[in-house]
């Protein structure tokens, strides 16, 4: 008797247990493209799988890395993914070539570019004007490459004021530690990982960020693909909302966002991932947040973007109407 | 043959030994290098840091990396020798067919796979069938060369007797030109089943989550030198292991198609 009511309980907690797997199931499934290899700066969206704000939203949400802005962006226009992060820039710029690419941003994450020159305290850079004339490594591939004449000619120097040189990512902390370059490009989401290399060799680091001098622009948004916010849009607006909350949760607990990360990606060092959200939140959280919001894609910031990016990809300024490359209907949403 | 026993005994063990410990010089020699000359690590990390950063890493994530490595090599491998096994006795059976697709090979085996991998992956996604494909583009073309080398290199007699016995094309070629391709077919295997985990990893770089490409490229990213380093030994390890393989998978199948022993 008592067996048969154990056995009963039993079958109902096992049914109930499917329902609630069922529900699971049933949860709308969003990919979610990154624009690089998983690191601090894009924790936000792990850290909305582990603390369970996409699930609240009834979304499933998995993520797929990536390698580079455009790789991310054709990766959306194709469908292999629904949303994720790019450089708006490189967003304006695929735009301008081809006028019918089903992608368009809706969310700002970083408001700030987050490009630098990083230098070492014994090279006597204090400032843009100290950088005439000196060695400069960049790597092949990074948007940065583009802004680099504007910055200097904003800063009064002519465009070939620096020695530039090319070499592998991986390459240029080492180059400007040993001294065969003065100074290296890179963004200021990774000052914890060149200050800990500059501090092994004794050395201190200094980064001069090209925001301070003069390049005003929104840079890695959420864009997403037409489809998903054209046939999803219930879909668009749950995963938009839960976005936020994750991005707002990682600014203010950085260490649980970076342990978020160290959960679903061991290889990824939490006081390392945590320095670089640190680092990374500067772009995110600041002056222009508090003025416009958190994630806003004002009008005029847009405007400035599309008149840096189009001197620096050399496209006339009429190629592109900037706001064709913008969808506020999910910041509306929030 | 003057060598007595013992010394012969010396010889062979001598024979044993010796990679091993021009090995184990070459490394005793890098750590020297890198502790005489204070190299920083991520210049170059000496054997100790990279054998520290190699146990530093959980053995179940080494574990899941080299499964979804080995899983794409060895797929591509598997496919390249199924596509490449029938071209190849398709090619010597047809002049016209030979005529057609040679060029074509030659074509697909000169386009840089890193040039056509991210187009692969945009076509067909970023999932393991991309991945097997782009490794058997690596792997298909030795193989096909050197089958046909072998298949064709059968001795004319043998052929014009199996054809005066009246023996079907079938019987000539499974019983004659296959085991006389034998040994060119293993030596191409081995080629191929380096260039399997050369292709897996081109793939990883392209397009993954998991694998150990991924991770030798995740560890750079965050200048983690000596962690590289331990993700490409591994793989060398690996690649050794599958090139062994290769070689026992003769030795137990097919012994009679090894070269005698005393020649190299």
């Amino acid at each position: 008797m008592y067996k048969g009511l154990a056995h009963s309980f039993l079958l109902a907690v096992t049914l109930a247990g499917g329902l609630i797997s069922q529900s699971v199931l049933a949860a709308d499934q969003v990919t979610y493209q990154l624009d690089w290899l998983p690191g601090g700066d894009k924790s936000p969206v792990y850290v909305g799988v582990q603390e369970g704000f996409f699930a609240d939203e009834g979304l499933e949400v998995s993520i797929a890395s990536g390698r580079g802005s455009t790789d991310a962006i054709t990766k959306i226009a194709t469908g292999q993914a629904d949303i994720g992060s790019a450089d708006i820039g490189a967003l304006m710029a695929a735009k301008a070539q081809d006028g019918s690419l089903p992608v368009k941003a809706v969310y700002s994450i970083f408001n700030q570019a987050p490009h630098a020159f990083f230098t070492l305290a014994k090279n006597d850079i204090s400032e843009m004007t100290d950088m005439e004339g000196k060695k400069v490594a960049t790597s092949p591939f990074t948007s940065s490459n583009a802004f680099l004449p504007l910055v200097l000619k904003e800063n009064g120097m002519a465009e070939d004021a620096v020695q530039l040189t090319k070499a592998d990512p991986g390459a240029l902390g080492p180059m400007l530690m040993n001294g065969s370059t003065d100074a290296i490009i890179a963004w200021v989401t990774n000052i914890a990982l060149f200050a800990d290399q500059a501090k092994a060799t004794g050395n201190e680091l200094v980064v001069l960020p090209w925001s301070d001098a003069g390049l005003e622009l929104y840079s890695s948004s959420l864009v997403a693909s037409e489809r998903f916010l054209n046939e999803r849009p219930d879909v668009a607006r749950r995963f938009i909302r839960a976005f936020d909350k994750s991005l707002k949760f990682t600014s203010e607990n950085p260490r649980k966002a970076a342990e978020a990360l160290h959960s679903m990606v061991p290889e990824v060092d939490v006081d390392v991932a945590t320095a670089q959200i640190g680092d990374t939140m500067e772009l995110v959280m600041n002056d222009v947040s508090q003025r416009d919001g958190v994630g806003a894609l004002t009008k005029e910031r847009v405007a400035l973007t599309w008149d840096w990016v189009s001197q620096a990809e050399k496209l006339s300024d009429d190629a592109l109407d900037p706001e064709t490359v913008i969808d506020r209907t999910l910041l509306k949403a929030l | 043959m003057r060598l007595t026993l013992p010394e012969g005994r010396a010889r062979a063990s001598l024979l044993m030994a010796a990679p091993w410990l021009f090995f184990l010089a070459l490394i005793l020699l890098w750590e020297l290098v890198c502790r005489a000359f204070a190299l920083p690590e991520y210049v170059l990390p000496a054997p100790s840091a990279i054998v520290e950063a190699f146990f530093k890493v959980e053995m179940s994530r080494w574990f899941t990396h080299l499964w979804a490595t080995l899983k794409v090599a060895l797929m591509g491998f598997a496919a390249s020798i199924l596509v490449a096994i029938p071209v190849a006795i398709a090619m010597m059976r047809s002049e016209l067919l030979s005529r057609t697709l040679y060029p074509l090979l030659v074509v697909i085996q000169s386009t840089p796979v890193v040039a056509v991998a991210p187009l692969i992956i945009v076509l067909m996604g970023s999932d393991d069938p991309s991945r097997v494909l782009i490794t058997c583009l690596l792997t298909f073309f030795p193989l096909v060369v050197s089958t046909a080398t072998g298949i064709n290199e059968t001795p004319e007699e043998l052929v014009e007797l199996s054809r005066s016995l009246d023996a079907p094309l079938r019987r000539e070629t499974w019983q004659i030109r296959i085991p006389y391709a034998i040994p060119h077919i293993f030596s191409g295997l081995r080629v191929a089943i380096t260039l399997a985990i050369i292709g897996a990893v081109v793939a990883e770089f392209v397009a993954a989550e998991e694998g150990l490409g991924y991770f030798i490229q995740f560890s750079t990213s965050f200048f983690r030198i000596p962690q590289a380093f331990a993700g490409l030994f591994f793989l060398a390890v690996v690649s050794l292991l599958l090139f062994k393989s290769v070689q026992w998978s003769q030795q137990l199948f097919f012994p009679w198609s090894l070269p005698r022993k005393g020649s190299h």
